[in-house]
């Protein structure tokens, strides 16, 4: 497990840093910019062969304060169980040291060993879906039920962990108990939950618009 | 293996002088909960009576319980048992710490972990679910707990929970933590790990931890405490100031939350506001720490609020204070309470204004917490700045630090109230810096090297509770008889905040006393505030139940700096809180069906092991003549003034030995001794216990 953990993880900042490189764009905590949005595809108006979702989970880093209660109400609602690692929104993973973990100047970087500033993770629903289109089973789809959010179907789902190396976040996850994938819903129970308002479901259309409003970022 | 709810089910067991690691089911400890009930059972059974805190003998128990990590609110509580470097008699006492650590144990599977014997070199544990391994921590060795925690982080990936020693720890320090999550802090056990050349434990846990009941009945049963029932920080259910929703508003709440009141450093600036009780997604504004525990300054340095996982009320506050750096520490500062609060206590004689008007003391206190936090040294509640003060102008210090060793220390920078001299002060006592150092022994142990006497013991400005040297905790303050009992009851400063949560509530005393009429069975239970009467028999209940629920909490294990819910914000509920929340939870999550009597019973029997345990260590029964004693200036304060005259809380010294009575009455203990007999001990099915002190002829 360690060996497999240590590569993951090598494959999980490799993946992220070429995707920053072809933006051009540090990420550093700064407020996602409008040529990432073009990237995920949220700016083009082509045919796609995912229907657009209709909601889109945001947090507001500058409220978020760590208490993790998202996780749990995430894997509660969804999972009949509690385990942060599966949590759709990710927040503890990123707690001591920032989604780019611990560095020679930590102190300096995101996280409650730097400038205490946490880096909550959502899902973008994007409208061509990075996991979606990796996944090679096609358990990945837009769901009518759901605003058209991307949704694992688990009967589908072969746990191999595509979705995860695909997506620039590796936001889904997959559950080392059932080896299925989880991945954001969009359902807002975690928004519903939030003690300090970090979290808020908005119209997918309007993100652009949220983006701009001061402290919305996408971490 | 059968599916565990709850319980994760295993407990780990390290042994570091021969490196076995092992795993043990933790159903044989189910009648003590978890947590601190796993930890007296470990010590009573295994650590030998007279062993050396720091001997490879002595065992350090990580304790969780079936609640922690199950997303119960405020249940990241970690609670470490081990013997106590500053009790004089080494005897058995808790820590504890928030933050993430304790959830991610029960991820990776384990209800507690055992670490005995003594590495030969520095090590760390690593854990990532069933894999676990000790790993060289000689790069680590040295470090602060900032770096170490990176280190470890460096290691294990960025999603591990550590917990780490600083140079005090690793330097014997009896007054030094151990941490987690750059501010949470277990105080007075940082060097047993430090004997044991323990480091860091790092943990990643990918595990579950699983639910017998419906996970909509659990969220349904979450959305009511944090709807209905949860205040804000100690559970203070009225605003600090007059607001349009609340009936009622006290000064001294910590529900600080109010219009034109803000995270001053956010981007953009939060404002906690005016916010009535219903609304989940509020509930972490009201407590805004920063400016309660470091003055209105703090507020525009305040960039949130943070604390515990699963915690909604965040009664840490986050600051970023540019002008630390000049001092060479980091900007960024989290820290609640004492943490804050003690080092200012160094500073004896103020500090002047650093960078602006009245920043003074807020420089002192986030300076020091900076430099404590990462030395990881602890304060034993306060006492370090007193006893400062005390050797220091009573010439003592002079008397003992050699010329030489006195002249080199920096006190002109204290006298001119310059926070400078903190970083001297802390560098001396984690390094063990000549004669000075000893400060970091503990109370006890330097009244003995000093002979200081009792003007020293007895002296009010010194506030020591106990001659077993630690100091007063919500003691005779907080309740008259009821905080002066539970001060009395344990081997350090009394970690009980039941009886103060509701004492501080912000209800007025008349809602409260009805309160205590119905838990306790009578409002004679409950005095008005410096306005004390004499010793009765619901007063020895309050006060028991106080302790009960403050071990329960410790053992399930949630926070009993919120817990339990005795009182509620919401007026339709006529301000009534729910004391059979912790059951329904337990019988939820577990599936088995507990009540608030089963738990408390439970709860009982963990602390009457704790006082079989402290019989056995003293090796006496004199409990009410050897342990539970008062230090004179809590019957001799305010000399014009009676006792049960308004306006002051001294004690009475029969009315005190009367309390014992009830409260040994209460308890099922013998009423001469306070020891605990033996038909109580069989009653809560410590047979073993009532067996082993009969050998020993401690049965009274």
């Amino acid at each position: 497990m360690e060996e497999k953990s240590k590569k993951k993880f090598l494959e999980r900042e490799t993946t992220r840093r070429e995707f920053l490189k072809l933006t051009g764009k540090g990420f550093g905590g700064a407020v996602i910019s409008m040529s990432i949005l073009s990237m995920l595809g949220c700016e083009s108006q082509q045919t796609v062969a995912y229907a657009l979702p209709s909601g889109l989970l945001l947090a507001d880093a500058s409220r978020c304060t760590g208490c993790q209660r998202c996780e749990i109400s995430c894997t509660s609602i969804h999972d009949e169980k509690i385990q942060p690692f599966i949590s759709r929104i990710k927040v503890s993973e990123n707690y001591n040291f920032g989604n780019e973990g611990p560095r020679l100047d930590y102190y300096r970087q995101n996280g409650q060993f730097g400038n205490l500033s946490m880096s909550p993770e959502t899902c973008k629903q994007c409208r061509e879906p990075y996991c979606g289109r990796a996944c090679p089973a096609g358990a990945i789809f837009a769901d009518p039920k759901q605003g058209n959010a991307r949704v694992v179907d688990t009967s589908k789902c072969v746990g191999c962990g595509a979705c995860e190396e695909a997506c620039p976040w590796h936001l889904p996850t997959i559950d080392p108990e059932t080896k299925k994938s989880t991945k954001c819903e969009a359902c807002g129970f975690c928004a519903e939950n939030c003690p300090t308002g970090a979290l808020r479901m908005i119209p997918w259309e309007d993100v652009k618009k949220a983006m701009r409003r001061n402290g919305y970022r996408f971490s | 293996m059968a599916v565990s709810y709850g319980w994760a089910g295993k407990i780990l067991r390290v042994n570091l002088s021969n490196g076995r690691i092992t795993t043990e089911d933790t159903n044989k400890y189910k009648d003590y909960i978890g947590g601190m009930g796993i930890g007296y059972k470990v010590l009573f059974d295994e650590v030998p009576v007279g062993t050396h805190p720091h001997d490879a003998n002595n065992k350090i128990v990580f304790g969780t319980g079936p609640l922690t990590g199950s997303g119960a609110p405020c249940s990241s509580r970690t609670n470490v048992t081990s013997l106590f470097p500053t009790n004089p008699k080494h005897m058995v006492a808790d820590s504890h710490m928030g933050g993430n650590f304790a959830a991610s144990m029960k991820y990776a599977g384990y209800d507690a972990i055992i670490v005995e014997g003594k590495a030969r070199g520095p090590v760390w544990l690593r854990i990532e679910d069933d894999k676990v391994s000790i790993e060289d921590a000689s790069k680590m060795w040295g470090q602060g707990i900032y770096n170490t925690t990176a280190l470890v982080a460096s290691e294990m990936g960025k999603e591990a929970s550590i917990a780490a020693i600083g140079q005090a720890g690793e330097n014997l320090v009896n007054l030094s933590v151990i941490m987690n999550g750059y501010s949470h802090s277990a105080g007075g056990h940082g060097s047993i790990l430090g004997a044991k050349k323990l480091k860091a434990i790092g943990i990643i846990g990918t595990g579950s931890l699983k639910i017998a009941g419906k996970a909509k009945d659990l969220l349904d049963t979450n959305s009511y405490m944090l709807k209905e029932l949860i205040g804000a920080n100690n559970n203070h259910v009225v605003p600090s100031t007059p607001q349009p929703w609340a009936e009622f508003d006290s000064k001294g709440s910590r529900w600080t939350a109010q219009k034109g009141l803000y995270w001053g450093a956010a981007e953009p600036p939060v404002e906690t506001g005016e916010i009535p009780p219903g609304d989940i997604t509020t509930v972490g504004l009201r407590t805004q720490k920063g400016v309660k525990d470091l003055g209105p300054v703090a507020e525009k340095y305040t960039k949130r609020m943070g604390g515990c996982q699963s915690c909604p009320i965040r009664c840490f506050s986050q600051l970023e204070i540019p002008q630390l750096e000049k001092f060479g520490v980091s900007r960024f500062v989290s820290n609640t309470c004492m943490g804050y609060s003690a080092p200012n206590g160094v500073m004896i004689k103020g500090t002047v204004d650093q960078f602006e008007k009245d920043d003074g003391t807020f420089i002192s206190k986030t300076l020091g917490s900076q430099l404590a936090d990462d030395y990881g040294v602890w304060c034993n509640y306060g006492m370090l700045g007193r006893e400062f003060k005390y050797i220091y102008e009573s010439g003592k210090l002079k008397e003992v630090l050699s010329e030489e060793e006195y002249n080199s220390i920096p006190f002109e920078l204290l006298e001119a109230g310059d926070p400078a001299f903190l970083k001297d002060f802390y560098r001396r006592i984690t390094f063990k810096e000549g004669e000075f150092s000893h400060l970091g022994d503990g109370t006890y142990w330097i009244a003995q090297r000093w002979d200081l006497g009792d003007d020293f013991w007895h002296g009010k400005a010194q506030k020591i509770w106990s001659p077993l040297g630690y100091p007063v905790h919500h003691s005779n303050e907080s309740g008259a008889q009821v905080g002066a009992l539970i001060s009395c009851m344990f081997n350090r400063d009394s970690q009980s905040h039941t009886h103060q949560n509701l004492i501080q509530s912000g209800l007025p005393a008349d809602i409260l006393r009805e309160v205590s009429a119905e838990i306790w069975g009578s409002e004679e239970a409950f005095d008005f505030p410096a306005k004390y009467t004499p010793m009765n028999e619901y007063k020895a209940k309050f006060a028991k139940w106080s302790i009960i629920r403050n071990v329960l909490h410790d053992s399930l294990t949630v926070c009993n700096w919120m817990w339990p819910m005795m009182v509620s914000p919401v007026k339709a509920r006529n301000y009534r809180g729910d004391t059979a929340l912790e059951s329904k939870y337990m019988s939820l999550v577990t599936g088995e069906n507990y009540t608030e009597e089963s738990l408390d019973l439970a709860a009982e029997r963990v602390f009457t092991l704790h006082r079989a345990l402290t019989v056995k260590q003293m090796g006496t029964l004199d409990m009410r003549n050897e342990h539970d004693v008062i230090m004179d200036w809590v019957y001799d304060m305010d000399p014009e003034m009676e006792p049960f005259t308004e306006g002051t809380v001294k004690m009475e010294r029969e009315d005190m030995q009367t309390a014992l009575t009830m409260f040994y009455e209460e308890m099922g203990w013998d009423k001469k001794t306070g020891a605990p007999t033996k038909d109580t001990l069989n009653r809560l099915g410590l047979d073993f216990a009532a067996r082993e002190l009969e050998s020993m002829n401690l049965l009274p």
